[in-house]
């Protein structure tokens, strides 16, 4: 009896450890195999609690006077941005002239500093600049305290 | 190893630009385009829920004056913190707000030599220079000497005038113009015909110039005034590389 039982014991267990873990293999390689599900764009998703009726601006309709008021400072914008794009690529067109005839002169002159002029400047790019604000800095001005919590939800495939 | 040497001195001059720190103010179609496209927004938009909850307390209150306070004995001992409210209170923080003035005071005073005028355009560097027998205003320019490349010229003539400890980012090996003058009769020889200028561009970075000694006089002037300065034909070719 002391002989037999702890080995019975130890038998029926080892056997069914081992189905356990082919069960849970299987399941694994099966859940491995089904493609990676997509990442979810946050952005093209809208939330369903914005598609509510209520949510609908009430505005009276656009009277004819300024649906045509629109239309004609849309062409007054048009033709406002291609003379500003004409004049900006007039001016750019003039500073690249001006630099190869500079560049013509300086050969004129000695071959090794026109080499020396040409050579790509590799400390250039990339260029950072903080851009223009709407009003200066103001000297002493102490920003209010705050921590920024990050909730952005970060998916792994 | 040239054949002959040239009759034309060489000099390297920097435009040193402060770029602007305000944007420019809008245009009469920009605004109005502005304008515009506001109201399109807004027409499309929905109700956020600031507004919703703005528009349920509104119609709670229109209730509770239409229906003869029938509900007043739940409303003592509660303050509720209406949206009208919370909009109120940030308005008055806005207004506390005082932000830096657009226009400075170097603005008012025209004083030229300050780097906080014309906050919203492009400064440039001028100074008074001695060109043969005339003091003239000029971009800062210094004279080549051989072993060194043109572009190490433009950084010696930004650091005769305004110091070692000067940050700026030149943008590029390569000239941006060139001022070709000749001698005038009287000092032209065959080896000396004229001289050539050629202008560098360079940003500058660092915002304190306190600690420089300029040491001849030097003006921060926009596209504008440089004609107030300069003479003609240097303006011509000056005005060539300069985007406004």
């Amino acid at each position: 009896p002391r002989r037999a039982q702890p080995k019975k014991k130890k038998k029926v267990d080892v056997k069914k450890e081992q189905a356990q873990k082919d069960r849970m293999k299987k399941k694994i390689r099966k859940l491995e195999k089904a493609a990676p599900e997509m990442i979810p764009i946050e952005d093209f998703i809208t939330p369903l609690k914005y598609s509510d009726s209520n949510r609908v601006r009430s505005l009276p309709p656009l009277s004819l006077e300024e649906s045509e008021r629109r239309v004609l400072l849309m062409k007054k914008w048009c033709l406002f941005k291609q003379k500003q794009d004409e004049a900006e690529k007039k001016a750019i067109q003039s500073l690249v002239e001006a630099q190869q005839e500079a560049l013509k002169e300086l050969r004129l002159e000695s071959e090794e500093l026109y080499q020396a002029a040409i050579r790509r400047d590799e400390g250039l790019f990339p260029f950072e600049r903080d851009g223009p604000n709407y009003t200066p800095p103001l000297p002493g001005y102490d920003p209010p305290e705050g921590k920024c919590v990050d909730i952005t939800k970060v998916y792994t495939q | 190893t040239a054949a002959a040497p040239r009759p034309w001195r060489l000099f390297g001059a920097m435009c040193l630009l402060r770029l602007p720190r305000i944007t420019q103010p809008l245009e009469k179609e920009e605004e109005e385009m502005a304008a515009l496209m506001g109201q399109i927004e807004l027409e499309k938009s929905h109700y956020s829920d600031h507004e919703i909850r703005k528009l349920e307390e509104e119609e709670q209150l229109r209730r509770r004056k239409e229906s003869m306070y029938d509900d007043d004995d739940e409303a003592p001992g509660k303050t509720v913190i209406m949206a009208q409210d919370l909009e109120d209170k940030w308005e008055q923080k806005l207004l506390q707000f005082k932000a830096a003035p657009r226009i400075t005071d170097a603005d008012k005073n025209n004083n030229r030599t300050s780097l906080n005028r014309k906050l919203d355009s492009n400064l440039m560097l001028l100074v008074k220079q001695k060109v043969g027998n005339q003091e003239l205003w000029l971009l800062p320019q210094v004279e080549w000497q051989p072993g060194e490349t043109l572009r190490s010229t433009a950084e010696r003539a930004m650091a005769t005038f305004l110091g070692d400890r000067i940050q700026a980012k030149i943008l590029g090996n390569a000239p941006y113009g060139i001022y070709k003058y000749k001698f005038p009769r009287a000092i032209r020889t065959e080896d000396n015909v004229g001289a050539k200028v050629f202008f560098f561009k360079a940003f500058l970075q660092s915002s304190d110039l306190s600690q420089t000694e300029l040491k001849e006089d030097y003006l921060w002037v926009t596209k504008d005034e440089l004609g107030d300065y300069l003479k003609s034909e240097y303006l011509k070719k000056v005005n060539r590389f300069l985007l406004d």
